[in-house]
């Protein structure tokens, strides 16, 4: 009986505690609540709208070691842009997706006014159609993208020339601001595999590279997403449990390249993934000038005065890499690059010792033709490279998200680094400022970039 | 000398075990029964409001459809996520089936794979969160009975369960469960991370009658990392849904329209 009481009495205290836990809990939820947001049946139209100011200047190194042909990179530039997304559903089968945005644009290499300062872009622009449940066929322009990887995506065959005008080099940013090729396409999802099968035609032929304040104000720019005939055929299926692979094979004219990617799980803040692509081709630097002759963009004599190296050979890209995420909502990323056909240190050391050569006047608009030609493409410059990246949500505050990515030149150890914060003021606008820098000695990857800093302020307002 | 050699805890314990085990119910079963209560066995839909509460102030809304689907092999939810609103999130989708999370963004077009760990950092775990089978994927222990505060202040008398991830991939680690005896109404809960730290708390509140029983249309979250925030999720349109298997292959993500 006592053993009882004094149960009862050890037991108070705890009572009391928890009730007093349960009426601060309480006391937390919330009185007054606002009007809740539409959650009717969606329309057969949807769309996402934006106006977006971005203020981008940049700092500039005063000496190169290879001199940069000209216009350099504009020091300052403002743009005002207008993006929207269209999504129109009449009938239950069919379907019509337009995307593309619409550019004001100010900049000390760009003359104002001239046509020059407005630009519009159509990201895409196709019709769907479901012949019976699980299979589409879609017509028009259309971004098809693929792989698991963030930093890099081998098995992303459409990726290529693509990229318009990007207002930062996170490649998060690439992805959303490129050009679909006009393709028609066919896929058939099952319960455990999906089938696609695309064919983008030549159209046009190809267009020279140009930098941003010579590209055309209204153009379709076929000649850089439909310059050559295009096939892919590619599936994924369920192997066992939660592991699905997917496998590419890649034609591009008379050039086949394999592919294949998967992703998985490793306990419950992992996820491990590989991409890896290989096909026949020539080196980067043959690629890049026979690409530069073809569109007289370079001439015959500068091009056989680097004596390039025709032969196609087995090249192989990957990116092997893992994501950990933390209870602090904090998630890390860290991937290894390979692109085989890329630099390697010795290409290197003949890229700055041609520049400094005497030659090196003459031949330096073709040295650096080499690096934006793999800009362009959306590939690595050099053959190995790491890429880290965090993103932070919440951080500090709420709707405060941080992030930053370094991606690592392993030939000389030069740096693109950039950190960014983007903070929604409310539902509809946000604000974002993010500063980017090519860390290096002169006679590295980005060290011998003409931008040392760039940064960019951006304001966003949804409609 | 004592007629019972069995310490005074154990005999405590039995106490509170005997009424059960009249009534002839596990732990596992009153779990289960809460599972049926909270949702229906069919493949259905519904809409889900979430408010974010900052010190009490409204600062965030999202609305979201999810489309789940009972997995027959592990008996578990399969969800598909689609954010509506805000304008900044639309199109965005989800899919989390079993252990395969991925993330679908319309912006970059692109399909990433996600974490169970980094699923929670977004809006669609709050519909994870309220269509988990607890029953499938704890183990179930009966720690008392005790009359709780429901989120309306109402007395409740509840069965008090501790729950333990039944494997290492279980959304959380440790989850406190209060059942209200006789209706089997789920009406809170307590997550934990691996750590053992409180990360949120859960009261489920306004139950109305909906695709056949009695199952709560509100869940009030707070967060017990950050506690200035609460958020609330308000479900509605709940419906039976013909929901195709092809719908849970990441290549559907980009054509998830919804119906």
């Amino acid at each position: 009986m006592r053993r009882g009481v004094a149960a009862v009495l050890l037991l108070s205290p705890a009572l009391a505690a928890f009730g007093q836990e349960s009426e601060a809990e309480l006391s937390r939820i919330p009185i007054e609540e606002p009007s809740t947001p539409a959650t009717s049946a969606p329309g057969p139209l949807r769309r996402v709208t934006y106006l977006e100011s971005a203020t981008e200047p940049s700092l500039l190194r005063s000496a190169l070691l290879v001199p940069y042909p000209p216009p350099l990179p504009p020091a300052i530039e403002q743009r005002l842009l207008l993006d929207a997304t269209l999504f129109w559903a009449p009938l239950h089968d069919l379907a019509f997706t337009l995307s593309g945005l619409v550019e004001l644009r100010a900049a000390d290499d760009i003359p104002f006014p001239t046509h020059e300062n407005i630009r519009v872009d159509v990201r895409e622009a196709f019709a769907t159609w479901q012949p019976f449940p699980g299979a589409y066929l879609d017509a028009g322009r259309v971004n098809l993208k693929s792989g698991v990887a963030i930093g890099y995506n081998p098995t992303d065959f459409f990726k290529a020339r693509a990229v318009v005008e990007p207002l930062s080099a996170d490649p998060a940013v690439l992805r959303e601001v490129r050009l679909g090729a006009v393709m028609v396409r066919a896929q058939y999802v099952w319960g455990r595999a999906a089938l696609t099968a695309a064919f983008a035609p030549a159209l046009a032929a190809p267009s020279p590279i140009l930098p941003d304040a010579e590209l055309p104000s209204f153009d379709p720019m076929l000649g850089r997403t439909n310059a050559v005939n295009r096939f892919l055929l590619k599936g994924t299926f369920d192997l066992v449990a939660d592991i699905s692979p997917e496998v590419l094979a890649f034609v591009q004219g008379r050039s086949l390249s394999l592919g294949a990617n998967v992703a998985e799980s490793i306990g419950k803040s992992v996820v491990l993934y590989l991409e890896w692509a290989g096909g026949r081709q020539a080196s980067l630097t043959e690629e890049a000038l026979s690409f530069g002759v073809l569109t007289g963009s370079l001439p015959v004599a500068v091009v056989t005065a680097l004596e390039p190296n025709p032969a196609l050979s087995f090249q192989q890209d990957a990116s092997l890499g893992l994501s950990y995420a933390t209870e602090s909502k904090l998630t890390l990323w860290l991937e290894y690059h390979l692109h085989q056909a890329g630099f390697s240190r010795q290409d290197w050391q003949g890229w700055f010792q041609t520049g400094l050569s005497p030659s090196g006047s003459f031949l330096s608009g073709a040295l650096w033709y080499i690096r934006a030609y793999a800009l362009d493409q959306v590939e690595p410059m050099s053959r190995n490279s790491i890429f880290a990246r965090a993103d932070w949500v919440d951080a500090f505050v709420f709707r405060l998200e941080l992030s930053g990515f370094a991606n690592v030149d392993l030939s000389d150890g030069s740096t693109l680094a950039q950190v960014s914060a983007s903070y929604a003021l409310s539902d509809a606008w946000g604000l974002g400022a993010l500063l980017s820098a090519n860390v290096g000695n002169r006679r590295s990857d980005f060290g011998s970039l003409p931008q040392f800093l760039s940064g960019v302020l951006t304001a966003r307002a949804y409609f | 000398m004592s007629s019972f050699p069995l310490p005074f805890w154990f005999r405590a314990l039995a106490l509170w075990a005997l009424p059960l085990a009249a009534l002839g119910q596990s732990a596992e079963e009153i779990v289960a029964r809460a599972d049926q209560v909270r949702n229906p066995e069919f493949p259905f839909r519904f809409n889900l409001a979430l408010t974010e509460y900052v010190a009490g102030k409204p600062v965030g809304q999202n609305a979201l459809a999810i489309y789940s689907k009972k997995d027959p092999a592990t008996r578990q939810f399969r969800n598909l996520v689609l954010y509506e609103q805000p304008p900044a999130d639309a199109g965005k989708a989800v899919l989390l089936d079993g252990r395969a999370f991925w993330f679908y963004d319309p912006a970059s077009k692109s399909s990433v794979r996600i974490s169970p760990q980094q699923r929670l950092i977004g809006q669609a775990a709050v519909g994870d969160v309220l269509t988990v089978s607890l029953a499938v994927d704890y183990v179930a222990r009966l720690s008392s009975t005790e009359t709780i505060q429901d989120a309306a202040r109402h007395p409740r008398s509840c069965w008090h369960l501790d729950l333990q991830a039944a494997d290492d991939l279980s959304t959380y680690a440790h989850v406190e469960y209060w059942v209200e005896q006789g209706t089997y109404h789920p009406v809170k809960a307590k997550f934990y991370s691996d750590s053992g730290r409180l990360l949120k708390i859960l009261y489920y509140r306004a139950f109305e009658d909906w695709l056949g029983g009695t199952r709560p249309t509100e869940a009030v979250i707070l967060d017990s990392v950050d506690s200035s925030r609460v958020t609330t999720a308000k479900s509605s349109g709940h419906r039976p849904a013909n929901i195709p298997e092809n719908w849970f292959q990441r290549e559907f993500l980009p054509r998830f329209q919804g119906e």
